[in-house]
């Protein structure tokens, strides 16, 4: 169940990408699609009732955890991504005064 | 010890851009040409080693396993693109070292960026490349921005987001893989691609690198922001990104398609085909442009088509070809790019109808600019000619094939015919002659001189690099050069009687924008039409 939710998730983001107009809508879109893809990636290696792999047990279930330490590294990427993007479009709006792609592209 | 050189390759250029951030120092810069000669060193020390002992190519850290240690691996594809990177780093910073004295971030942002796109060369592992593909893209919109003109904000904020686009659709291909093989250490997944079982998901993963690399590498349809990019951004960082950057994205085609998963599915054919429509593309939307720069882009989408038409064979004579005008091009196109940028400086325009009398105002950047144009369009005696015909070695004999290729090579020389215009006449009005100094044209002069070089002597040359021998070139056959003229001839008359003339419709063509939507709209319909093609086939 849960991957098909995150796949609904994508598939969100990537009709936000073919369809938004304005710069700030992108970027955010962009982000969903990201955060799908990140939700996905951890479906992966979570398995129902295990624990975090930081234990002494040897008998306890324990996740994948290099989905886990992929994915931070991808949040954190995402996130200088989504900041640098966002000042871009400040300025592009202070040289411009808008922020629509049609008035942008030319 | 020199089995840990690849190791220096990435760290010390990063360690080198926060000293060069950090300390409060007027000449600070000039650590940057000791930085260079030391990686050169140690390349040329590790190559010399690795041809005793190819097992050194490959480096695990940490004594972890391999399939989820973190390695690098280098053999002769990549080690050829960081000896290119290597190279052309040094001539950009020699380029811009006068005129960027005072810019302590442009030094800092230059140097990171080196270090990354070394690190992208040399990574083992798919996830890293990821990470190295997403920190490229960065740099490289903060390079583009760097002036913090209107244009190139524009330009920085649309190639942001679509190649972080890009690299999402790639990232999903890593997760399939993942899914499929438990690791994602590209050695080992090339290893284990005959035994896979689940050939599905194994196909979808490809289909969308495929998709994400063909954005990254400016392919048609989704080629749009390129020529922004490198149209806006200063000229040093233009001949950067034609000459070197995009090329990461022909490095993964190659990883990819004939590495990674084989040639798989007939998709040479599919590729091939990709490549003509985006050389064909690339160099319609060239004539009739008229600003010096975007000229020069727009036949960066062309060229890279040419080379993706090369590596889609991905063997033999062709294969290399494509492989070699990749390296090619990056000395051209630089010296295209930078050999411009002097001019644009000297006469404060990028309009190719408003710049006259080069050969009278700055006569060795005629001469060096001329050196380009022939190595671009083909020339026997250039190192353009080389490639070209490696490249279409393979196809010699398909009269289709043979048409469309040089129908490529006409269209290259029209435009070139209209930027060679700049050389001759009259300056219209009062020039600057002073603005461009003699230090800038030291590098250019180097690169001119490797284009000549590589024309004439390209035998032992290949023989070394690529472990090949070239026979599909024959300079001592006087009939290339005739053929040549005629097509030189036959580009100039259709320049001078058609594209002068600037019909109602080479308007409309030259003003073509694509809006973000779009762009992303067209990247979906490349990814499903690669899709249905690698399930019908």
């Amino acid at each position: 169940m849960e991957p098909l939710l995150t796949i609904l998730v994508i598939l969100i983001g990537i009709y936000g990408l073919i369809s938004s107009e304005t710069i700030i809508k992108s970027v955010f879109t962009a982000t969903i699609v990201e955060a799908g893809v990140i939700l996905l990636f951890l479906n992966l290696g979570a398995i129902n009732g295990g624990v975090i792999p930081i234990t002494d047990s040897v008998n306890l279930v324990i996740v994948d955890p290099i989905p886990q330490a992929l994915m931070i590294t991808t949040i954190v990427i995402g996130s200088t991504v989504t900041s640098l993007a966002l000042i871009l479009s400040i300025k592009v709006f202070h040289n411009n005064g808008s922020i629509a792609w049609k008035d942008i592209t030319k | 010890m020199i089995a840990n050189i690849p190791v220096l390759l990435l760290f010390l250029p990063i360690l080198v851009a926060l000293v060069m951030y950090l300390v409060k120092s007027r000449h600070i810069h000039w650590l940057v040409f000791p930085l260079q000669l030391t990686l050169i060193t140690a390349f040329i020390l590790f190559v010399i080693a690795w041809q005793g002992d190819p097992s050194i190519g490959l480096l695990i850290f940490g004594g972890w396993e391999e399939t989820i240690a973190i390695s690098f691996y280098l053999d002769t594809l990549n080690l050829t693109f960081i000896g290119l990177t290597l190279f052309f780093f040094t001539i950009i910073f020699y380029y811009s070292f006068k005129a960027n004295y005072r810019e302590k971030k442009y030094f800092f942002f230059l140097t990171f960026l080196e270090s990354v796109f070394l690190g992208l060369l040399m990574t083992n592992d798919l996830f890293n490349l990821f990470v190295f593909l997403e920190l490229t893209a960065l740099l490289v919109t903060l390079l583009i921005t760097y002036r913090k003109g209107e244009n190139a904000l524009k330009a920085g904020l649309q190639y942001l987001l679509l190649t972080s686009v890009a690299a999402v659709l790639y990232l999903i291909g890593v997760l399939l893989l993942y899914y499929v093989f438990g690791h994602i250490n590209i050695r080992l997944i090339t290893l284990g691609m005959p035994n896979v079982l689940q050939a599905n998901l194994v196909k979808l993963a490809y289909a969308l690198m495929l998709a994400g690399f063909s954005l990254k590498a400016a392919l048609f349809p989704v080629y749009a922001w390129l020529p922004k990019a490198h149209g806006v951004a200063p000229s040093s960082i233009s001949a950067l990104l034609s000459g070197l950057i995009v090329k990461a994205a022909l490095y993964l085609f190659m990883r990819i398609h004939g590495g990674m998963f084989g040639s798989p599915y007939q998709f040479g054919e599919v590729l091939f085909w990709l490549g003509v429509i985006s050389a064909l593309g690339g160099v319609i939307f060239a004539m009739v442009q008229k600003d010096l720069k975007q000229i020069l882009a727009y036949h960066t989408v062309s060229q890279v088509g040419l080379m993706l038409m090369g590596i889609s064979f991905a063997e033999g004579t062709s294969y290399i070809g494509g492989w070699m005008h990749i390296i090619h091009h990056a000395i051209f196109k630089g010296l295209l790019f930078l050999a411009v940028g002097v001019i644009i400086k000297t006469y404060q325009t990028k309009k190719v109808y408003e710049i006259r009398g080069v050969m009278k105002t700055l006569p060795w950047t005629g001469v060096l600019l001329i050196v380009g144009m022939l190595s671009i369009t083909g020339a026997p005696l250039f190192n353009g000619f080389v490639s070209k015909s490696m490249i279409k070695y393979a196809f010699q004999d398909d009269d289709i094939k043979m048409f469309i290729f040089n129908l490529i090579n006409l269209g290259t020389l029209i435009s070139f015919s209209k930027m060679a215009m700049i050389l001759f006449g009259q300056p219209l009005k009062h020039v600057d002659r002073t603005r461009a100094s003699v230090s800038q044209h030291i590098p250019m002069t180097i690169l001119a001189l490797s284009s000549i070089v590589i024309g004439l002597f390209y035998q032992p040359i290949v023989e070394a690099i690529y472990q090949f021998t070239p026979y599909a070139i024959h300079l001592e056959d006087w009939q290339i050069y005739l053929e040549y003229l005629f097509w030189l001839s036959l580009g100039f008359n259709l320049y001078y009687f058609v594209i002068r003339k600037d019909a109602k419709g080479f308007a409309k063509l030259r003003e073509f924008a694509m809006t973000f939507p779009t762009a992303n709209f067209l990247l979906l319909v490349l990814l499903m039409s690669f899709l249905t093609l690698l399930f019908v086939m």
